[in-house]
């Protein structure tokens, strides 16, 4: 059974008159443990794909169905619960939380969920260790490098164990030796910890390391045929 | 929701120069609320006191102040023999101001042994059996004796009457303890007083049915045609009639009071509203994370309500700190209102500024709640 399966979905914008169309009835099968990487021009609709994937936005037609619930139907609370154990996010600027440490950045989706103390701080621990910033935990954004809190965004993506790592342009704003850290990291994540990963970038470099590569282009979705990723 | 209170602490200690400036704010205007409140407190508790409804104050037609009101002391045996009278005190009044003020002072002179029984005073220091043998001896309100730093053993002179302070005393009733007692036959003969056989009002103890108009009325009709005529009313009702003035002052300041809360309201909203509107994309990310939007607007509620409530608590303990230290009082033709700190009034002022919080931070927590996730995030 996939894990998603992505059915006509349309978005438009109106602006001024204007109907764009930056998704027109796209489908797409996620299954598990994918690793799908997501390329195209500026302005295609990615990140609008990316944004409806994980229920922050509202597609003007289609279905995104995961596990069988069609979550465009769900409400916005429903939606954010769904988001809380489901999905991680991995943004291009972290969107790190200045107030809070690292460690309490990371901590911030696990408060949403029923878990006793104890139990979040090993799951805290471990995430911190995977994106080998634990001597880094009590640090806050300001203190830290912009690789550094990248892996602390990632830390933080992923310490819930989500169903879907999302990744919007994640080396975007790196320089290349980071940006490569940031890549393995990133494999590491669908190779070692066997998460479903959806990427989009710009850099080829990323694109080729994923198991599934897709151009969006004109509102249309195109899957490369089945060449392989570069290994890790 | 409690997990979520290091970050709602963090958030208003990351800005604490706007969060201070917030709280202080909003620290005045309590206090401001409280003082007044507590004005309006003394008022009430003057004019529905125990005593307010079964004593009758027996006063000279058309006066007021203690000065102009002279009657014979030998109306009291007349009217003890009226139907509906259980006791009658005549009382001398003496006060060094007549006119509304901050420090009045007043003397009450009782017959040396009436007063145990007309007042329920509780001494702190002294005796009421030094206080009977002494004719010059007097007991202090504990409000006045704070205020002009008096107590046993000192002599005090106001008016140029001289009483030995022989104890301080405090009463349940507060604007007691605004008084002097003395007894009634030292003020009759104090100097230049010229009140031998004299006296300003006398307090009449309603029997146990009696109705208290029937009875003034009574009183009042019995004198009509003699040498001074009287008016009489329930105790209430003439101190409601003497701080009427006051009393109408006191409600124009209890409306600024409200305005001070109205203020607050403003404060407290205009800041959580800069603190939502620095933070639309910090919302957007805790909504991304699996905030649901009505904990993003209980966030955005708590950290208005704890801007409103330290402000709100320190104001109000600076206010109940300085009416209990300072004993005030307002006070006007020998009638005082006592400014007391309650449990009332820090319940009271607590609540209100939990409620100006709550309803400041509706505005802004709904916006916060309502943002777009996906425009919010794309902002530079
Ligand atoms: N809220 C909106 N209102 C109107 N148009 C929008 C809105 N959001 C996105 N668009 C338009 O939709 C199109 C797709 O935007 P999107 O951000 O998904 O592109 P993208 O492929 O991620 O581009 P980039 O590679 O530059 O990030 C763009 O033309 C954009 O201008
Ligand atoms: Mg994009």
């Amino acid at each position: 059974m996939p894990l998603i399966e992505i059915k006509n979905l349309t978005r438009q914008f109106t602006k001024g008159g204007e109907t764009l169309t930056p998704l027109d009835a796209v489908n797409l099968t996620i299954e598990p443990r994918d690793f799908i990487s997501l390329m195209g021009p500026s302005g295609t609709g990615k990140s609008t794909l990316l944004n409806l994937l994980v229920g922050i936005d509202r597609p003007t037609s289609g279905q995104i169905v995961v596990h069988g619930t069609d979550i465009t139907r769900l409400s916005r609370a429903r939606l954010a619960d769904w988001r809380a154990a489901h999905i991680g996010y991995i943004f291009q600027t972290h969107h790190l939380i200045p107030v809070l440490t690292a460690y309490e950045n990371v901590e911030l989706p696990l408060l949403l969920l029923p878990l006793p103390a104890a139990e979040r701080r090993k799951r805290v621990e471990i995430a911190l260790e995977a994106v080998e910033l634990t001597d880094r935990a009590d640090h806050y954004p300001r203190q830290l490098s912009g690789g550094q809190e990248q892996r602390v965004g990632i830390a933080r993506a992923i310490v819930t164990n989500p169903t879907l790592v999302v990744a919007d342009e994640p080396t975007g704003d790196l320089d290349p030796r980071t940006a490569a850290q940031i890549l393995k990291l990133i494999q590491r994540l669908n190779v070692e910890l066997e998460m479903t990963l959806f990427v989009v970038t710009h850099d080829p470099q990323v694109a080729a390391v994923a198991a599934r590569r897709l151009h969006l282009d004109e509102g249309r979705l195109i899957e490369a045929p089945g060449a392989d990723p570069v290994p890790a | 929701m409690f997990r979520f209170a290091p970050y709602v602490l963090k958030c208003l200690w990351r800005h604490r120069t706007r969060t201070g400036l917030t709280v202080s704010g909003t620290a005045v205007a309590l206090f401001v609320f409280c003082v007044v409140t507590a004005v309006q407190e003394g008022l009430d508790r003057l004019t529905h006191s125990a005593g307010a409804e079964r004593t009758l104050v027996v006063f000279q037609e058309n006066q007021f102040c203690p000065a102009n009101s002279r009657l014979p002391e030998d109306y009291a045996p007349a009217i003890a023999r009226l139907p509906g009278v259980r006791d009658v005190v005549p009382v001398g009044v003496f006060t060094n101001n007549c006119r509304a003020s901050l420090d009045m002072v007043v003397f009450q002179g009782f017959p040396s042994q009436q007063l145990r029984a007309a007042r329920p005073l509780e001494l702190l220091s002294g005796s009421f059996g030094q206080f009977e043998q002494q004719p010059d001896a007097a007991l202090v309100g504990r409000a006045v004796a704070r205020r002009r730093q008096i107590g046993a053993g000192d002599p005090f002179t106001v008016g140029g009457v001289t009483v030995a302070i022989v104890g301080v005393f405090a009463s349940e009733a507060p604007a007691e303890e605004n008084f002097i007692y003395t007894h009634l036959d030292f003020l009759q003969r104090a100097p230049g007083r010229n009140a031998v056989g004299v006296v300003t009002q006398l307090e009449v103890q309603l029997a146990e049915h009696a109705d208290p108009d029937t009875t003034a009325t009574a009183i009042d009709d019995h004198f009509r045609h003699g040498p001074v005529a009287t008016t009489t009313r329930p105790q209430g009702v003439f101190q409601r009639e003497v701080v009427a003035d006051l009393a109408e002052t006191i409600g124009f300041a209890q409306w600024l009071g409200y305005a001070c809360l109205g203020l607050v309201f403003s404060l407290i909203a205009a800041t959580t509203v800069m603190a939502v509107q620095d933070r639309i994309k910090e919302h957007a990310l805790l909504q991304t994370l699996g905030l649901r939007p009505l904990r993003v607007f209980g966030l955005v509620m708590a950290e208005s309500l704890l801007q409103s409530l330290a402000g709100g608590l320190l104001g109000i303990a600076a206010g109940l700190l300085l009416l209990s230290w300072w004993g005030f009082s307002i006070g006007t033709e020998g009638v005082a209102i006592a400014l007391q700190p309650s449990l009332r009034l820090a319940v009271w002022g607590g609540s209100v500024s939990a409620g100006v919080g709550l309803l400041a931070g509706l505005a802004p927590g709904y916006q916060a709640a309502r943002t777009e996730i996906v425009p919010a995030l794309r902002q530079a």
